[in-house]
This record gives C-alpha cells, structure tokens and sequence, in this order.
C-alpha cells in the first residue's frame, strides 16, 4: 500500500486510515453537473483522492454562476464548464483520473455513461434529467446521492443501496411522477443563497465518502432537508409501505434487459403494439397514432393521425388530445425514446404505447403475397 | 378529529405557515383541507411524512402527530 503525504490527516484519522484511503482510491464516481452543487462535490471528492471521477455537464459557465460555482475564474466565462472543471480538479490532485462527458445526459446515453460508474451523484438543477438518472440508476442498481436546493434549503438522501432490513428506495417511491418544472423554480426563476449549493454539496460529498469507506451513518432510505436560515435539519425514513411499481422505463433502450427481473420498476408499463393489432387501435376513438418521423422520411403511412416529428416533440406534447397515445417510427426504436419522453410529461394520465417493429414491419407483415 | 401539527417546507411554506395546528382524522383529509383552504396547492407534487416516516397510503392521525409536506426541489 503506498503512502502518500497528500493524505496524511486521513491516514491519522481515528476509524478512517489507510483502509478507507484505499476504498476512495479505487472508487469510481460519476458526478452529473458541475453547478452550483457538482462544485464542492467534485472539488472535495477529487483533494480527497477519489480514484477515478466522471464529469457530465454540457453547459457554459456565465457570469451569474460565478457567485456560487466555486471551480470557476472571471476569465473562463463562456468556457465549457466540464473542460474548466477537469483542469482545475487535475491541478488539484494529479492522482485522481478525471474523465469529461460533455454531454446532455438523456435516455439514450445515460445508461452507457452510468454504468463506468460505482456511484452516482445527481447535481442536476431540473427534473427531468433527475428522473432519466433515478430511473437509469434504478435499472443498472447504481447507488445514487441525491441533492436539490430551493433558495434557502437543501435535500440529500441516497437511492438504491439496501438498508439492513434488504430494502432500497428511489426519488420515485417520494414523488412516483416527474412534477412540472412551476413546482419548484430552478435557480434562475427562483434565486439562490450563493453559499447553500456549497453546504448542501459538501454534505452531498461527504455521504459519498461514507457510502464508499464504510464510515458513519449514510442516508440510505432517508431525505435530510437542511435550512441554512437557522440550521434546522429533519430527516424522515423513506419506507416501501407501498411500493411504486416501476415496469419497463427505459428498458428496452437501455439494452440491459438482464436487469428487468431485478429492478423495481416504475411507472405503468410503455406497452409495445403488434403491427396486426394497430388496425383494431385505431378504429377507437380515444386512440390518437402519432407519426414521429421528420417530415422527409419515406414511406408514407396513412394509419397515423398527426405527424410530430421527434426533435419538435416536446414541444408539442399538449398537441396530442387522445387518452391512449400509440407512437410510431421507421422500426421502432425511436418510437420508445418518443414514448418515454410523453411518459415524463403525462406521467399516469395517459396510456402510451408504441408499434412494434416500426412501420417497416407492418408494411413487410401487410405486403400482398 | 385529532389535533396534529403540519411544518411546510420549500415554496409549500410561501403558500401556508411553515408550522401550524389542525385538526384532521386520517392524511388524505389533512391534504383534502389544505388544497380547499390554499386552492394553489392545485396538484402539487407533495411527499407527505407522519412522525419521520415518509407515508403513500392513508394513515389515520392521532392527537399530536407531526404531518411533514415535502415537496420536489430541482435546483443545483
């Protein structure tokens, strides 16, 4: 085991030493956004000497983010703040392995980038990527460290890592439903004590050493809220006395079908249509099929009733009257990404389907012999 | 009916006090009362916690119950 000077105060630290300094060494966290929040976790995480560490964030730093957003100078401003962020942190510690993601985590890579990774950390600022991540983490059984800010107060818990008693909860199982973007103000509506991402994070990092070390009691099943107006914190259990039931979110993009049987999943099912159902479908009023092809793409297909082509879809989600959506694409693939997305913003109100296959299969299973 | 004590967090408490009495006799009644009294409630996502247990399903109250409304934050 080698010695290093750098982490002399670790090693002298009653139950912590050279065993704990050796579990950070060979960890591997991914930290989603490098605001406000993924500040601190990556600035503590990597003097620390987490082995390897992962930075998503596609964004540029502003000005506006400077009050708050430690890792950054005046002179980076408009620089992309996953490339800043790596190259301060690896002045930092040279030890530590920084890898960038300078991407907008989504539904189609969030799985490949999560799973390189033994933890998570969500320091996201909206909910949607927050649900992508629950979700995903939740599949591929990733421990994930949860923090969210709101002006003055903080929320920390850990999802996905078993209690005693063998049970592991997720931001599904306190809000099952993704909540609309008015409930909870980021922090450009909103406004933010510039100081409470550095507290909130720094307890965020600190739940990532204990998970990692074994020390303490980390906050598996439980949500800490933390007010830094007069430092009073709750923290409540988060119990499965009734269980959401998860069911294929994301699997089938995911491509981890192996991890169905184990995951708890969400959410109603994305149920998939066989082409030979689609006819019977469509002769139900309360049935609209939606074509998410762009505009140019061949061949025609006649059974649909609206054309919304993919990249304008959330746009035009309200669009879509009908309380059972069945979405279809050329062969089906992006069909599930198009159903996820109207999942994330109807949530339960709607049954969404998609069509097997795509409108290839259909035209292949209709051909005239 | 049993008198519990309600704490509001995060903007739930720009809508209510952050801490009062009520009286109620299971949860779905404290929220049915709360969304009729603060009407901007509307459909709020609220995570709802009897005595530091987070509860999904209707719990009947006792007297001196403390009912904690956790909503959503998304900043970072």
């Amino acid at each position: 085991m080698q010695w290093k000077a750098r982490y002399e105060r670790h090693y002298s630290l009653p139950g912590f030493g050279h065993l704990a300094q050796e579990k950070l060494a060979a960890a591997k966290v991914l930290v989603i956004g490098a605001g406000g929040l993924g500040c601190p976790v990556l600035q503590y995480l990597t003097a620390g000497g987490v082995g390897c560490i992962g930075i998503v964030d596609f964004d540029t730093i502003q000005l506006s983010n400077l009050q708050r957003q430690t890792l950054y100078r005046t002179d980076h401003v408009g620089l992309l703040k996953c490339q800043v962020a790596a190259q301060q942190l690896r002045a930092i510690n040279p030890d530590v392995k920084i890898i960038e993601h300078p991407v907008q985590l989504d539904q189609n890579q969030a799985d490949l980038i999560i799973q390189q990774y033994d933890i998570i950390v969500d320091c996201t600022d909206n909910f949607a990527v927050r649900y992508v991540i629950n979700d995903c983490c939740v599949i591929l059984q990733k421990p994930l460290v949860f923090a969210a800010i709101y002006q003055y107060e903080g929320q920390i818990a850990i999802f996905n890592v078993e209690n005693d008693q063998g049970m592991a909860c997720n931001y599904r199982d306190l809000f099952p439903v993704v909540p609309t973007a008015e409930e909870a103000p980021n922090c450009i509506e909103n406004g933010v004590l510039g100081v409470l991402p550095g507290i909130i994070g720094l307890m965020q990092a600190t739940e990532v050493i204990k998970l990692i070390t074994g020390i303490g009691e980390p906050l598996i099943n439980k949500l800490m809220t933390f007010n830094v107006l007069n430092y009073q914190s709750m923290i409540v259990e988060i119990t499965d006395d009734a269980p959401v039931q998860v069911e294929n979110m994301g699997i089938t993009t995911l491509g981890i079908k192996e991890h169905v049987d184990h995951a708890r999943l969400l959410d109603e099912d994305i149920s998939g249509i066989q082409p030979h159902e689609i006819e019977v479908y469509r002769s139900d009023s309360d049935v609209s099929i939606i074509d998410i092809r762009e505009s140019d793409e061949e061949p025609a297909f006649p059974m649909a009733d609206q054309g919304i082509p993919l990249s304008v879809l959330y746009a035009r989600m309200d669009e879509v009257r009908a309380s059972h959506i069945i979405v279809v694409c050329q062969s089906g693939k992006r069909s599930i990404h198009a159903a996820q997305q109207l999942k994330m913003h109807f949530g339960n109100t709607r049954r969404i389907s998609h069509l097997i296959g795509g409108i290839i299969r259909y035209l292949n299973n209709n051909k005239p012999e | 009916m049993k008198k519990i004590k309600i704490l509001a967090f995060g903007p739930l408490a720009e809508i209510m006090e952050k801490e009062f009495l009520m009286e109620a006799v299971d949860t779905k009644m404290v929220l049915d009362t709360l969304v009729q009294q603060f009407p901007s409630l509307g459909d709020r996502k609220i995570a709802l916690a009897v005595n530091g247990k987070i509860r999904k399903d209707v719990v009947l109250l006792q007297d001196q119950d403390t009912v904690a409304l956790l909503p959503p934050y998304s900043g970072g």
